[in-house]
């Protein structure tokens, strides 16, 4: 008796509070749902990104909404599949590193949609899987031209900047979509300051926010004074870096300015919300197609810079317009951002 | 002035080995303590995530680091007792104890997060932090190369040298110090002798639960100037490593530590340079390299505490 009581109880409890919630299953609209990285959210980049565009989708009534946090790379397949089972017709996995995982899980639930942020799939793309990655070197560019310029023609407007023709990059592991933003964040220098020195350090972790400082600290040893993080949480670092060293940081993926707004110039942004609700509103109009990757950018609306907030008088017109003109010249094709180092010539 | 040699020979990066290496080595000696107390403990990462979520939330709370860094030692002494509890006195294994505190210390703070910030991630900055109150030494902060990097440090810096000192005497000269080596080598005959084995090692283990906080308040409250989940990113384990490299001695785990300090600190500027073209990823390899040569050529020269990690139970005599 005692067991059945258990089996019972454990098994209400697993029906209450399962990735499978019938309340979700059984609602009219549409069930989306998403599994963080290990990060999870609260990770001031793509898992909070994607998370406010379910949210957005939610408040306009497109689906009902759930977020399962892995916290180990074990976490990843039992809740991409969990979540199908659940009754989710659609499950975004955030991020390049369970680019694996989500072909395993679309292969095991084919019908459900997967949608990979960041992933890019070669080959045959199954039905139900889609991939959605963003052109990062478009966004890299615009801090670019401002990093490029800020540094050498106008670095007497601040005093966080020195007279050296340098500027940095943290990175946080050597993947496409971070390879990207630094390519573009070169090129972008390099197209108004051709002689521009641009060094960069990887830290090996998107989590370690003391070495992301001292990467950050190594590099303005050398001379940099603005620094861009594409590190995540350990871009914390270069924050911290930037406060205690006094130098410019630029932020990436959404806007930092409120984490140091002395030190943050601007940031690099990804829209991850707009391509998330985008992909809902697709799915609740029954036009959502699978088997294909998706790639946003600046012409989609998915790529901007930040504003300048408190630095808006020491950034020069020259360079605002400097920026407007290379965003009218990637929206109209005119430019082509490179996304890979070896198209710079830069050996790796 | 962008040689490698330049670079590596600049003293920023002594400065740059010693911030790196400070959390590392609080740590360390807290596996050092517990170790030669006969407690294996590999919840130092757990503790110290604690110690540093506690310091960042006290400080933000009350405007004033000294008051969060209490705050940081106080929690973390509180989690290391719920560890003495689990180890000593459930007899539970210790390195499945420790694994459990480490899950716990990482749900615990993200939960914490919610709770006391609304939100996951990073959590509110503390208005002054330790760093405010960086001491230059006079006269000796003058000294070429090591001055700046020795002798004009923040207070928790000069803390974790007076810590390696303090504890180096303690093993040395104290009646404590005996108790704790001879609780980790032969238990029995302590409490044949009188002293209460459970008493020295839950004494062990606070202490490196302190110790623990105070790795924690360094990395959140005194090198940057807030708590962010998961920020000790395996420096616990690191600790570990060099307690063995460093022989389970205060002092060999100190000099460890800033071997595996200088490690990271010298690959990281090494990155910068461009002189060497090398994928980064073997750059990032020499830390771990550096750990497997130090604990595989040092090891041998010295020997875990005959007790440590076994179980002592006083009624079944010491079984």
């Amino acid at each position: 008796m005692k067991r059945f009581v258990i089996a019972v109880a454990a098994a209400v409890l697993v029906f209450a509070f399962g990735p499978g919630a019938p309340a979700f299953a059984q609602s009219s609209k549409p069930f989306v749902a998403m599994c963080t990285d290990t990060n999870g959210l609260g990770d001031g980049s793509f898992n909070d990104g994607v998370w406010a565009g379910l949210k957005k989708a939610e408040g306009e009534g497109l689906a009902s909404v759930k977020v399962l946090e892995a916290h180990s790379m074990t976490d990843y397949i039992p809740n991409l599949t969990g979540l199908a089972e659940g009754g989710s017709k659609l499950v975004f996995g955030v991020g390049f590193l369970m680019v694996e995982q989500i072909q395993e899980a679309a292969k095991d639930e084919p019908n459900t949609f997967y949608a990979g942020i960041d992933d890019y799939f070669g080959g045959n793309v199954p039905r139900n899987l889609i991939g959605v990655s963003f052109r990062e070197q478009e966004a890299g560019y615009l801090a670019g031209i401002v990093a490029g310029e800020m540094t050498k023609k106008y670095y007497k407007n601040s005093k966080l900047l020195n007279d050296k023709n340098v500027i940095g990059a943290v990175l946080g592991m050597n993947i496409p979509p971070v390879e990207r933003y630094l390519a573009g964040y070169i090129a972008g220098a390099r197209s108004v300051d051709p002689t521009v020195d641009v060094r960069f350090i990887t830290v090996g972790s998107f989590a370690d926010r003391a070495k992301g400082k001292e990467a950050a600290l190594a590099l303005n040893d050398q001379g940099a004074d603005i620094i861009i993080q594409l590190a995540g949480l350990s871009g914390m670092g270069v924050i911290d870096a930037a406060r205690e060293r006094k130098f410019f940081a630029i932020g990436a993926d959404v806007d930092q300015n409120a984490a140091a707004p002395d030190y943050v110039l601007t940031s690099a942004l990804k829209g991850t919300t707009m391509s998330a609700y985008l992909l809902i509103k697709d799915l609740a109009a029954g036009t959502l197609k699978g088997g294909e990757n998706r790639v946003f950018g600046l012409k989609e609306g998915a790529i901007d810079i930040a504003p300048f907030h408190q630095f808006d008088s020491i950034v020069p017109a020259e360079v605002k317009q400097a920026v407007a003109d290379a965003k009218a010249g990637i929206a109209s094709g005119k430019i082509t951002v490179p996304s890979t180092l070896a198209e710079l010539g830069i050996k790796q | 002035m962008s040689g490698f040699a330049a670079v590596l020979l600049a003293p920023q990066l002594l400065e740059a080995t010693i911030r790196l290496s400070t959390p590392v080595t609080f740590a360390a000696l807290a596996a050092v303590v517990c170790e030669r107390s006969g407690i294996t403990n590999i919840a130092m990462e757990g503790i110290m995530l604690v110690g540093a979520f506690f310091s960042a939330y006290v400080g933000w709370l009350t405007g004033n680091p000294w008051i969060g860094l209490l705050g940081g030692l106080v929690a973390g002494a509180a989690f290391s007792l719920l560890f003495a509890w689990a180890t000593v006195s459930l007899h539970i294994n210790h390195v499945v104890a420790g694994a459990i505190m480490n899950i716990l210390a990482f749900g615990l703070t993200r939960y914490l997060m919610m709770v006391c910030y609304g939100r996951q991630g990073t959590s509110e900055a503390v208005p002054l932090t330790l760093d405010h109150y960086r001491l230059r030494v006079p006269l000796l902060s003058n000294i070429p190369y090591l001055g700046s990097a020795v002798f004009n440090q923040t207070p928790l810096v000069y803390l974790s040298l007076i810590s390696v000192a303090a504890l180096a005497w303690t093993f040395a000269r104290t009646r404590f110090g005996l108790s704790l080596t001879a609780s980790g080598e032969h238990p029995m005959a302590l409490e044949t002798l009188g002293r209460s084995v459970y008493r020295v090692r839950y004494q062990a283990v606070l202490l490196s639960g302190l110790l623990c906080g105070l790795a924690g308040a360094f990395l959140s409250i005194e090198n940057s100037n807030s708590f962010t989940e998961g920020m000790t990113n395996g420096r616990g384990f690191i600790a570990l490593a060099a307690n063995i490299a460093g022989g389970w001695q205060p002092v060999g785990v100190f000099l460890a530590s800033l071997f595996f300090g200088l490690v990271d600190a010298a690959q990281l500027r090494a990155q910068s340079i461009g002189l060497i073209h090398l994928p980064s990823e073997i750059f990032l390899v020499f830390p771990y390299i550096a750990t497997i040569v130090a604990v595989a050529g040092l090891v041998r020269k010295s020997r875990p505490p005959a007790a440590v990690g076994k179980d002592f139970n006083v009624e079944g005599g010491g079984d």
